[in-house]
């Protein structure tokens, strides 16, 4: 009686046991389903229209705030616009001052002729640029 | 345990389970000490503290542009970032940050000309050094791959591939997204950044019961038969549910070039007029693929290793998904040394 008692899953292993099955079989369904052409059309057309809700209500806002002459979300994007393009043209310029600051430092460190010999002055730290990251 | 007790346990299982679910948010990822090298845009390059640096040429870490670079470093003694300071590498990490509205113009050129080409360069400024080992994961694998194709005799001496789609054929994004039903360039108008819960609600989509029932199913019993799931549990569902937007100038051309078209792999992408020829990779190259890779499964990584001119090139197949194989709890012993070995071989003056 006892060895029987052991071998036999009790009722809730044999739920738990059923239940897992399920999902399993739940889980090659769906993935099966997911994976037909008629559920990506289906998918396409729901992206289509969330995206088409968005943008209408999205305009709809923003005339709002405009006629109520309050700065919207297409203000702050278009000057973040205007901010990334300076930013851009700073790194530009940026990387060509590090480069002629490196060469200028190479071009102090070799060895000049005796004549017009000067003491080398040291190359200035980059690291006027890195911060600490606090987080 | 018996029905009895299970029953008795239940109570506090299921206060201890919504414990869990609700305090995931408050969860620390991404916690190694870290020093902000150069900043641009969205985009900042950090540099790992470490006293113990045995390798000169230094690692750069690039993900994806769809989830957060956290899953890098993603809890204190389960960190990819951790292990390679201990085994004594210089590791730098490229987040392209969170991109809004305003960087709409960012397309792949962006990502692959400018930010990832000027953090190369600072990499090497910050590092004193002419090379690195150039490591991208999943599209940061494939951005990283373009630009050792631009850069074939540049400052990348190694470059590893981790779950990284280059020919999506067959794949169920391709479905998704590769036919003509999908109206790319409508999403990409609508949203100037695509919605990063939008991307991740189609992620989960591929495997709906196992993402939205089988994880709290499994958590609940690990907490019912007594188990503490909670921090592993925590740090991947926070960085999971931690979804940027999608640029969506990169986005259409992500899914138009790769999916629709499939130009990566036929050499019919051009960033800024030059041809991303992938035959021009001449890197010493490691191609990592999991075996149960669902989003970059390994029949779109493998037609890679065919093209590529490198003449040192690995390839290790493991089992595992598309992030449980970096991420997972078996990486540490399993995949993390065989990368660190293969790196640290190539690592040296």
């Amino acid at each position: 009686m006892d060895e029987d008692a052991h071998a036999k899953p009790g009722p809730a292993e044999q739920v738990s046991r059923l239940y897992e099955d399920l999902e399993a079989q739940g889980a090659k369904a769906s993935e099966e389903l997911v994976g037909s052409s008629g559920f990506a059309a289906v998918l396409a057309r729901a992206a289509e229209n969330a995206a088409a809700l968005t943008k209408l209500s999205g305009d709809a806002m923003d005339i709002v705030l405009r006629n109520l002459r309050l700065a919207g979300r297409r203000d702050v994007v278009s000057l973040s616009r205007q901010l990334a393009r300076t930013e851009d043209k700073l790194e530009r310029v940026l990387q060509e001052v590090e480069e002629l600051r490196d060469e200028l430092g190479r071009a102090r460190t070799r060895p000049a002729p005796a004549a017009d010999k000067k003491p080398a002055r040291a190359a200035r730290s980059s690291s006027a640029r890195r911060t600490k990251d606090s987080s | 345990m018996n029905t009895l007790q299970s029953f008795a346990r239940l109570p506090r299982a299921t206060f201890e389970f919504a414990n869990v679910i609700l305090t995931t948010p408050d969860a620390a990822i991404g916690q190694a000490p870290r020093d902000v090298v150069w900043t641009h845009r969205k985009t900042t390059l950090y540099r790992y503290r470490s006293a113990d640096r045995t390798h000169p040429i230094p690692v750069l870490l690039v993900f994806a542009l769809i989830n957060r670079p956290e899953i890098f470093d993603l809890r204190p003694g389960n960190s990819f970032v951790e292990y390679l300071l201990e085994e004594g590498f210089d590791v730098f990490l490229l987040d392209w940050g969170v991109p809004d509205e305003e960087d709409a113009d960012m397309g792949l050129a962006e990502f692959v000309c400018d930010e990832l080409d000027w953090a190369v360069r600072e990499t090497l400024r910050a590092a004193a050094e002419e090379e690195l080992t150039l490591l991208g994961w999943c599209i940061g694998g494939t951005l990283s791959a373009m630009y050792c194709a631009l850069h074939p005799s540049g400052a990348v001496r190694n470059a590893v591939l981790l779950t990284t789609p280059i020919d999506p054929r067959g794949s169920l994004y391709d479905r998704w997204v590769g036919d003509e039903e999908f109206d790319v360039d409508y999403i990409a108008e609508s949203f100037p950044a695509i919605p990063g819960a939008g991307i991740d609600f189609a992620n989960k989509l591929m495997k709906p019961v196992t993402n939205h029932l089988t994880t709290y199913r499994r958590l609940f019993q690990g907490i019912l038969e007594g188990k503490d799931p909670r921090e592993s549990y925590q740090a991947m569902a926070k960085w999971v549910a931690d979804n940027p937007p999608f640029p969506s100038r990169a986005y259409r051309e992500w899914i138009t070039w790769m999916y629709k078209e499939n130009r990566l792999v036929t050499g019919r992408l051009r960033l800024r007029g030059e041809r991303v020829d992938l035959a021009r990779i001449e890197q010493n190259l490691l191609v990592v693929t999991a075996g149960a890779d669902h989003i970059a499964p390994r029949a779109g990584t493998l037609p890679l290793l065919d093209l590529v001119a490198s003449e040192d090139v690995t390839h290790l197949d493991r089992p595992g998904g598309h992030i449980g194989l970096m991420a997972g709890s078996k990486a540490k012993h399993e995949i993390w040394p065989e990368l660190a070995d293969w790196m640290s071989e190539r690592s040296d003056h």
